[in-house]
């Protein structure tokens, strides 16, 4: 009985040590501890103010060969936020131009005797070329186009079949309300600011870790620690647990003194909550980067074994690009990283007020993630030394 | 400066580079395994959106407008919902991204010849994602609603529907797609990913390279050594280059046969601007190495300064245009924006010099700077 007891009073006793050493080394570095603060809060800010990801007035040149009230009518649709009409192209050869410097994204050519044809009821075509070379935005341009032709002509059309104006709301057409829910207002700088601040945290609990161990490996300050009467438990642990603690405390920092009072980021759910699952969060990635930390030698191969650790974890992790369009390899690949379960979980609480047991798959999965990789990790420390 | 001095510093740094097999082969590994994980898996294709009905007219109309939906091949059918709030929490669960709400009397309304509301929400979680796909939605809804007037006047006037049809689309949009005609996102997402590969690994490795020796000591002996700071400079970055250099050339590989991306343009101006690019970012890690003291603190300075505004503020996945005016202004600050329409120009749209000189040049005052900089902030006499 007392044995145990005086067990557990060296072991915290070690710990408070180690803990207090790694947290004095870490304020140490003024330059790092100026640059966390900023990625915590100006790079935030700047994600979060600057990010919209919609499609705003695509550079549009026309070639209006008709110069009729109708191919007016016509292209003083193509308005913001879709299109904003630059200018007039006087031939092809200056709209390719146009095109080819990317000074315009769309070229629009209304041809001769669009207004005398819609009269009649002749079909006539209008003609657009479209800069694909960015693949989204090119289609967005056309599916808006290809809205507002149809429109056009479905009015005129009627107008002419003397059934439009105000008889139109005698016609079965449908009206389909689209409701962006979440958002209500796509406010992508939500979006943005909170996956920013997962994105910094990731990058920070991946390298401070896995920088702090290597460190001690490259001066041959980890001989010492090692010959001490530390398990290897008691040697990783007070890492971990350091840096855990001033990512959160950046965490916090971004949460209270930019996203809430700059961005209004409504906090549905729990704080507490949130807090528990980033500090489980951060526990988890710091085992990947303490990984890297045991195959590498110097901080030069730490650094590029992070990268092929962070680079894919943060761009393939749903935030930036749907994970529906993602091969069947990589989405199961991605089941491994952290960050998947993490951005699912942060959203949760944050935005839709999701609890604990909504949230249990989500959370089970990313813990047994971090206990394997923390029991790996311990193994492969211990057995470098042996 | 003396060139035989520059060789020799840059041979020691080779032979340090290449003695340590981890890192010499992880210099090339990375950008290449990066290259193969994000072309699969940055897509921004929008495909198989699951999607739900809650249907409360259950008519043949409300049907046959929710198989307009069920055999696109943008959206994945994932079951009929009872009523609006168990479709709530399926949207909040994340199983369904689009659910589409069909009123009572739809089929009723329509058949009267009576236009009809109904509502559609639409997961907003990924804003671009919802762009895209409220762009389906209204695409497919336009189609029903066209088909459904033209049944009307059909009856009307007593034409036939299709000849109805013809007459109600008088105008047609003719698209001619240009550089990229098949709208593959790959070949817009290829290019740029040579961008941001090469912005994330050059800063890394020189940043690395000369913070190491601050850390270990062994710059004293270059303090204390009749070599001068630019000679240093050049001889310890010029094994970086050389390593850049060679992953330009496999990633144009890997663009080209990988991925297919025709390469339109002039691959001797493509290699030029490239370097140009790769001493920029180069000069980054440079400048960082030189401000911090720490290899701990250059490798988060680098991949916090490098990594994020590589993607966010590029043209990689939100176009210049939608950013904002502080996410503009840092994009103009960074060399990846004037990069992307360089390759971009190179691959897809074949232009050379003539259209491309001004980002070029913009891309070589900032090397300069750069370069200038940290030369200038090299002390061979540190304050310490």
């Amino acid at each position: 009985m007392n044995d145990t007891r005086l067990w557990w009073m060296l072991a915290l006793r070690r710990f408070s040590v180690m803990l207090s050493k790694e947290l004095k080394q870490l304020s140490r570095d003024r330059v790092l501890l100026l640059f966390i603060l900023y990625a915590f809060t100006v790079d935030i800010f700047l994600a979060a103010s600057g990010v919209t990801l919609s499609l705003n007035n695509a550079a549009t040149l026309v070639q209006d060969a008709d110069r009729t009230a109708a191919s007016r009518e016509l292209l003083g649709r193509f308005r913001e936020p879709y299109f904003r009409i630059t200018g007039e192209a006087l031939h092809d050869r200056a709209a390719l131009a146009a095109l080819d410097r990317g000074d315009a994204m769309v070229v629009l050519s209304v041809p001769d005797g669009l207004g005398r044809k819609l009269e009649t009821g002749e079909p006539v075509q209008v003609a657009m070329q479209v800069d694909t070379t960015n693949s989204v935005l090119g289609f967005l341009a056309t599916s808006h186009a290809q809205e507002i032709i149809t429109r056009f002509g479905l009015e005129s059309a009627l107008a002419r079949m003397g059934l439009g104006g105000g008889a139109s709301a005698n016609l079965p057409a449908v009206e389909n309300e689209v409701r962006v829910w979440f958002n209500p207002n796509q406010e992508d700088s939500w979006f943005m600011g909170i996956s920013e601040m997962l994105n910094i945290a990731t990058v920070f609990a991946v390298l401070l870790p896995a920088a702090a161990m290597v460190r001690e490996k490259e001066r041959g300050t980890v001989e010492q620690l090692v010959v001490s009467p530390l398990t290897p438990f008691g040697i990783l642990f007070p890492k971990v647990v350091s840096m855990t603690g001033v990512i959160l405390v950046g965490v916090a920092i971004s949460l209270f003194v930019v996203l809430i009072p700059l961005f209004s980021i409504p906090v549905k759910g729990s704080l507490g909550l949130f807090f528990l699952v980033s500090a489980l969060y951060v526990f988890t990635t710091a085992g990947l980067g303490l990984f890297a930390a045991t195959i590498a030698h110097n901080l030069a191969q730490a650094g590029m074994l992070s990268i092929l650790i962070i680079a894919p974890m943060l761009f393939l992790s749903g935030a930036w690009t749907p994970p529906e369009a993602m091969p069947e390899w990589l989405r199961g690949l991605m089941l491994v990283s952290p960050l998947h379960y993490y951005l699912d979980i942060a959203f949760g609480v944050l935005l839709k007020g999701q609890g604990f047991a909504e949230l249990l798959p989500s959370i089970a999965g990313m813990t047994s993630i971090g206990l394997l990789v923390f029991g790996g990790g311990l193994v492969l420390f211990r057995r470098q030394f042996d | 400066m003396n060139f035989k001095r520059v060789a020799a510093i840059a041979y020691k740094e080779w032979r340090e580079i290449v003695r340590d097999r981890l890192f010499f082969s992880l210099a090339f590994v990375v950008p290449a395994l990066l290259m193969v994980l994000f072309g699969y898996g940055l897509s921004l294709d929008v495909e198989n959106i699951p999607f739900a009905v809650v249907d409360h007219d259950k008519s043949a109309q409300s049907r046959e407008y929710a198989y307009r939906f069920i055999g696109s091949r943008y959206f994945r059918f994932e079951g009929y919902a009872i009523n609006e709030t168990q479709a709530a929490r399926l949207i909040e669960d994340g199983r369904v991204r689009v659910v589409l709400v069909l009123p009572p009397r739809f089929g009723r309304d329509l058949a009267a010849g009576q236009p009809v509301t109904m509502q559609t929400l639409v997961d907003g979680t990924f804003p671009s994602r919802a762009m895209t796909t409220k762009g389906y939605v209204t695409a497919i809804n336009a189609a029903f609603s066209l088909g459904s007037i033209a049944q009307a006047v059909s009856q009307v006037t007593g034409l036939g529907r299709d000849a109805v049809l013809a007459q109600l689309t008088p105008v047609r949009l003719e698209t001619r797609y240009l550089y990229n005609q098949s709208v593959a996102s790959i070949w817009s997402l290829a290019p740029k990913l040579i961008m941001v590969i090469l912005m994330l690994s050059p800063p890394f490795l020189t940043a690395l390279g000369v913070v190491r020796e601050k850390e270990n000591g062994s710059i004293f002996n270059i303090y204390a050594s009749s070599v001068s700071r630019g000679e240093f400079l050049l001889g310890k970055l010029a094994p970086y280059v050389a390593i850049s250099t060679a992953n330009i050339l496999v990633l144009w590989t890997l663009a080209t046969m990988l991925y297919r991306v025709p390469f339109k343009g002039d691959f001797g101006f493509f290699l030029g601007a490239t370097l140009v690019y790769v001493l920029c970012t180069t000069g980054i890690g440079l400048l960082v190495s030189v401000l911090v003291r720490t290899q701990v603190a250059a490798m988060i300075v680098t991949m916090i300064v490098t990594m994020i505004p590589a993607v966010l503020y590029s043209g990689l996945i939100i176009p210049i245009v939608s950013l904002g005016s502080g996410a503009r202004a840092m994009a103009h600050l960074m060399p990846a924006m004037y990069y992307t329409d360089i390759v971009v120009g190179c691959f897809l749209k074949g232009v050379g010099w003539a259209a491309l000189w001004r980002p070029v040049a913009i891309l070589a005052a900032y090397a300069t700077v750069l370069y200038t900089a940290g030369y200038l902030l090299f002390s061979k006499r540190p304050r310490t």
